[in-house]
């Protein structure tokens, strides 16, 4: 990794203003950046299987400029999706975010693939901002060399000649996968095969926007299809190219996709007066913001890496099981399945599932977050993997409380 | 694999008039001012989807930058018909268009001019005549014009059909830019023995 990739100049610059936090939270160990203004809901990102909180740096560098708050979290070292769920809430407890008192309804933004990027926005209970990620199958993970479990985790990366902006992304991303040590790599794949059911989700398509490029990507068409099936009320935002990793490829149009997420699901941006927690903090920020990327050579530079949405690495889909959101089973996830059973040998198990639960919300407004998503998990002759990464975003809102009842009424029926 | 991927087509509505389709503004909310609906059209057999982009008029939508702008394959510019200005400005808005999106061939980018709102006052109203409308489109280059209401959906149909076709025309010239490949494999590798670290 040495002689083959040099770090971007704009991550350079982008570890020279966004802290890392590294904080113990329970037993595990926690790695996450937090930027942007505090009052605003987060945005939170969560990596796939190949990927770090790094690998977003580009839009919390250019969400957090904008004025919106962006967390990008590593996946910590958990073995199952009840555990990967119940660490989850236990870092949002430790990091404020439950206490705001915004919450109640979460926005779920941002699913996306690991091969492909596949963003899903979901509006959830809660104040949360989740990232799902990506998961692969494999046969067996256990006893596997890391050499081995790194080359998994990047399984269906295209190879070949590739357009300059995207095969900087998947350098990048290759690199943060370097960084990962053998626990934490054989965590991941362990979340990947972790099948789990997720339950109904209680939101509105209207919610949700799938986000994918239209050219490659190692996720099957045939699972991409069900995918937006399942949502059919989804708004789906498809680049035109981007790879496997658009965050990182193309994020000014997923900032822009992004941005036009947030808006629809009601967060509204804090600009300061005085820049403050925003990255380059320079007085020409604010004209920046309102004139978005245009022009300002400044912003260039930081739109440019800055700008693509949250990035997610792969990360295990958050719960298992149904936890309780028995209520919501009418809602639009009932068919949690999405089970995808690829014609031919093509077996992408893709199971994703998560739950994420809110309690404040719960208890607010009885409402439980649950997000699922199962991938079935295949294995074609011997060692085969397909890797689906999914991210959610959830975000706290006010006055979401009584959007999301209206929801649950109306999908109860 | 990828081959059973549906093209892709990315068309900008530009204008004073917004909302060419009724459908549209059904979707939006207020808050967000502008954004985009993709739009399933059959041409010639094939499926495509078409991201259309519609800012509605909307000033908040320049915040957004020019990533919007970008691998547009086609620039649909709107006027209201009873409003003389609305026309005045669609050369303001062409060119908007040919800066932001800074297209590789600019004198053949694709454009469809639309005049909207034709059913307002059973016509009466109208102040930008279809002549004078079709002069100006004849003068850059043969655009394409239709007249609609966003109201009754009259023609908008047509107008996608076209849309589409022309989208489509310049959608196929774009080719994935891949740069020659200069193979610096073995050199460097030799030189990363001594001095790497």
């Amino acid at each position: 990794m040495k002689g083959g990739f040099s770090a971007p100049g704009d991550y350079i610059y982008f570890k020279s203003q966004v802290p890392l936090h590294k904080i113990p939270i329970g037993s595990k160990q926690w790695r996450y950046y937090d930027f942007g203004p505090k009052v605003v809901p987060p945005l939170i990102c969560l990596p796939g299987t190949a990927g770090t909180a790094d690998v977003y740096y580009k839009q919390i560098m250019s969400l957090s400029m904008k004025g919106y708050r962006v967390i990008s979290v590593d996946i910590p070292r958990v073995w199952n999706h009840h555990e990967w769920i119940q660490a989850f809430e236990k870092f949002l407890d430790a990091i404020d975010v439950h206490h705001q008192k915004l919450v109640d309804m979460p926005n779920i933004l941002a699913a996306s693939c690991l091969p492909s990027s596949i963003l899903f926005s979901f509006e959830l209970a809660g104040n949360i901002v989740l990232l799902l990620t990506s998961i692969s199958i494999f046969d067996s993970v256990g006893l596997t060399p890391s050499f081995l479990l790194k080359r998994y985790v990047l399984t269906g990366i295209r190879d070949g000649p590739l357009e300059p902006f995207i095969a900087d992304s998947v350098d990048f991303v290759v690199s943060q996968v370097e960084t990962l040590s053998r626990d934490d790599l054989a965590s991941r794949l362990s979340l990947t095969v972790d099948a789990a059911s997720v339950g109904p989700l209680m939101l509105s398509d209207s919610s949700i926007t799938i986000m994918d490029t239209n050219d490659f990507c190692a996720i099957p068409q045939q699972l991409k299809d069900q995918v937006t099936e399942r949502y059919p009320g989804a708004r789906q935002a498809y680049l035109k190219s981007g790879g496997d990793f658009p965050f990182l490829s193309r994020p000014d149009e997923v900032n822009l996709h992004l941005q036009l997420h947030l808006r629809r699901v009601g967060v509204e941006a804090h600009v300061p007066s005085i820049p403050k927690d925003d990255v380059g903090g320079s007085s020409s920020d604010q004209n920046d913001r309102r004139r978005g990327t245009d022009d300002a050579p400044e912003d260039d530079r930081t739109d440019y890496s800055g700008p693509s949405g949250p990035t997610t690495t792969s990360e295990p889909p958050l719960v298992p099981e149904g936890q309780d959101s028995g209520n919501f089973e009418n809602q639009l996830l009932n068919n949690a399945y999405l089970s995808s059973i690829i014609i031919g040998e093509c077996l992408v198990p893709l199971m994703l599932q998560a739950i994420l639960e809110n309690r404040q919300t719960i208890a607010a407004s009885n409402a439980v977050l649950n997000f699922t998503c199962e991938l079935e998990m295949a294995v074609e002759r011997g060692n085969n993997h397909s890797s689906l990464k999914i991210h959610v975003v959830v975000v706290k809102k006010d006055d979401v409380s009584e959007t999301f009842i209206t929801h649950e009424k109306s999908s109860g029926v | 694999m990828p081959s059973r991927r549906r093209a892709l087509l990315k068309v900008i509505i530009l204008g004073d008039s917004g909302y060419v389709n009724k459908k549209f503004s059904n979707q939006y909310k207020a808050t967000i001012g502008a954004d985009f609906l993709t739009k399933e059209v059959q041409f010639e057999d094939r499926l495509f989807t078409l991201q259309i982009w519609d800012t509605a008029g909307q000033e908040r939508f320049q915040s957004l930058g020019v990533a919007f702008y970008r691998g547009a394959d086609c620039c649909v510019l709107v006027y209201d018909v009873n409003v003389m200005k609305s026309f005045d400005n669609l050369n303001n808005w062409r060119e908007e268009f040919l800066i932001q999106a800074s297209p590789s061939d600019p004198e053949n980018f694709p454009f469809v001019v639309i005049g909207n709102k034709i059913d307002v006052d059973g016509g009466n109203s109208r102040v930008v005549s279809e002549k004078k409308a079709r002069a100006w489109c004849a003068s850059k280059g043969n655009i394409p014009y239709f007249e609609t209401s966003a109201k009754e959906g009259t023609n908008v149909e047509d107008a996608f059909q076209v849309i589409a076709k022309n989208a489509l025309k310049s959608g196929e010239e774009e080719e994935i830019y891949l740069p020659d490949t200069v193979d610096v494999a073995s050199s460097s590798q030799q030189r990363s023995t001594g001095c790497e670290c």
